[in-house]
């Protein structure tokens, strides 16, 4: 499904991505881990084009998208949640939803459709709002819901424009235990062909929920494997998890 | 996101029964008023479209209406083309101007965009200018009216002239309404308030706004064809930078991204200039801190502070009920 080859990304002097390899397979759930400054969200950043390579390539599908645009590669099935919330803030939680249905069934160039009143997209964001919870919460404003629930429209606002790879970067970031809860149940119910990179902080809930774990230090990968394998593996121990439990 | 209230409605309708009922009652001065507002509030209401549900402040507007202007003329006064297939062809080319303006500048954002716009603006306003066939400064007269006789129309009168005006006016209301609350409009609506999470979503923003741009240069097309029918003469005047600038005055002074706002703006501004210019000649330092008083009182315009306090209104009321 995504195959990432020999990729790289240097900010000036920095390398921030060095020589990345990466396979994940259709359906797979891949925790990407490291450090603050490992170049996690740099990675994600370029798998969907909002940063752009020095070099190597990114394939979906089997298809080559590190040459296409953002928008591009969205519409090819690559969506994701934001770690600092990147939402409609001054439109309703439904409004939000409806945006990213409209933009997955192709609906963003229709000047006649009235996607407010669409019977199919309304059904859409409501099947989505329940999903990530927030049935409840359609008609508010974003501006006026939490924190946490914000994180949630994130997954929503992901989810909504029908994904083959959904990328999340930390959504449980500043949430609590109950909503973390809310988190894993959520990813426990999607399609089992949906592929899912996360990137998380949270050791239980990631480990819990991963097929495959990749490590990354200073851009570089320095582990792959099954997340026993990774909890038996003192580098990921020492890089990750510190010294103190290495 | 665009919503057609039923306040939005409600002074659409005063406002165009109003504007009826000038031209029946205000004599031939009072309609060469309401063809003058109508014309501006056509205008005002494209440069909405794109500013107030887009963002995307334009300076190139008034090229747009000149530009259709221009068409119109060209066809009707040098080719003798009928006045009627020249409406369809001045508002097509006007559309596909603005297009392909919209398209370029639509990969710019901010003072940037303002800058391509009137740089486009410009473009035209010289082009037009220095053309000897179109008449250069002198600009071009003998431009043909519609001919409506089959249908008993005489739109060489100022009545049924006027009329047609109020009924464009209200067909580009109906058609902006339309477009801002489809799949289209309220993506447009998006990438107003983060174009980069519309991007992420898959959407082609730089083509959102490049139609959208199109649209607004329909609506400015159809103001310059009937300006050019108005007065019957047209003159690089029509397509100069300021028409620009004051279609935005009266969309702020309106109402920004309310729709109803820059037609309210327009007409405020038509009637106000011929009282006090009657008056005395600094009628502009009226509007100047109409406009300054507007924008201190929240930049809401007009409408948009008329709208502010009914719905205050009736949220305190329902509460006080609840």
């Amino acid at each position: 499904m995504l195959d990432v080859r020999h990729l790289n990304k240097r900010f000036g002097s920095l390398a921030v991505t060095q020589d990345v390899n990466l396979s994940v397979a259709r359906g797979e759930r891949r925790l990407i881990l490291g450090p603050n400054g490992a170049g996690k969200t740099t990675l994600f950043n370029l798998l969907v084009g909002e940063l752009a390579s020095d070099s190597g390539e990114i394939h979906l599908d089997g298809e080559r998208v590190d040459r296409l645009g953002v928008d591009a590669r969205a519409r090819l099935g690559l969506a994701r949640s934001y770690q600092k919330n990147n939402l409609f803030d001054a439109l309703s939680v439904a409004e939000n939803l409806a945006l990213a249905v409209t933009a997955a069934r192709g609906l963003s160039s229709n000047p006649w459709r009235d996607t407010h009143r669409d019977a199919s997209v309304q059904e859409d964001v409501e099947r989505v709002a329940a999903q990530v919870g927030l049935e409840a919460r359609l008609h508010h404003t974003v501006s006026d819901t939490a924190y946490g629930e914000r994180r949630q429209l994130e997954v929503g606002m992901a989810l909504a424009s029908g994904p083959k790879l959904l990328m999340m970067d930390e959504p449980t970031s500043g949430v609590g235990p109950a909503m973390i809860d809310g988190f894993r149940q959520l990813l426990q119910s999607l399609p089992t062909d949906l592929t899912i990179l996360i990137v998380e902080h949270d050791m239980d809930f990631a480990l819990d929920l991963a097929d495959r774990i990749t490590v990354l230090n200073y851009g570089e990968v320095v582990f792959e494997g099954t997340p026993s394998e990774a909890r038996e593996s003192a580098l990921v121990r020492e890089i990750y998890l510190g010294a103190d439990d290495a | 996101m665009f919503h057609q209230t039923a306040l939005k409605s409600v002074t659409l309708v005063i406002l165009l029964l109003g504007l009826g009922a000038y031209v029946q009652t205000g004599g031939y001065y009072g309609r060469e008023l309401v063809i003058e507002a109508c014309i501006l509030a056509m205008l005002a209401l494209s440069v909405d479209v794109v500013a107030g549900y887009g963002g995307m402040i334009s300076m190139c507007h008034g090229a747009l209406l000149g530009a259709a202007a221009y068409a119109f003329a060209a066809m009707t006064a040098l080719l003798g083309w009928p006045p009627s297939l020249s409406f369809v062809i001045a508002i097509v080319a006007s559309t596909l101007l603005a297009t392909a303006i919209g398209a370029v500048s639509s990969r710019t954002q901010g003072i940037f965009f303002i800058m391509a716009t009137l740089a486009f603006g410009q473009m035209v306003y010289v082009m037009i200018f220095d053309a000897p066939m179109l008449g250069g400064d002198d600009g071009m007269a003998g431009v043909k009216r519609l001919n409506l006789d089959l249908v008993g129309i005489n739109f060489k009168k100022s009545a049924p002239f006027a009329f047609a005006c109020i009924a464009l006016l209200a067909l580009s209301y109906g058609l902006a309404a339309l477009m801002l609350r489809s799949g289209f409009g309220r993506t447009l609506s998006g990438v107003k308030a983060n174009e980069d999470r519309l991007r992420a979503l898959g959407v082609r923003v730089w083509w959102v706004k490049a139609r959208a741009f199109g649209f607004s240069g329909l609506l400015a097309g159809i103001a310059g064809v009937m300006a050019a029918q108005h007065t019957q003469f047209v003159s690089p005047e029509l397509l100069l930078w300021t028409l620009s600038g004051e279609a935005l005055v009266v969309v702020i002074l309106g109402g920004l991204g309310t729709l109803v706002g820059p037609l309210v703006g327009a007409i405020a501004l038509v009637f106000v200039k011929h009282e006090i210019s009657s008056v005395t000649h600094y009628w502009h330092l009226f509007i100047g801190i109409a406009l300054i008083l507007t924008v201190l009182a929240g930049g809401r315009g007009l409408y948009g502070q008329f709208e502010y306090v009914v719905t205050r209104a009736r949220r305190r009321r329902a509460k006080d009920h609840a």
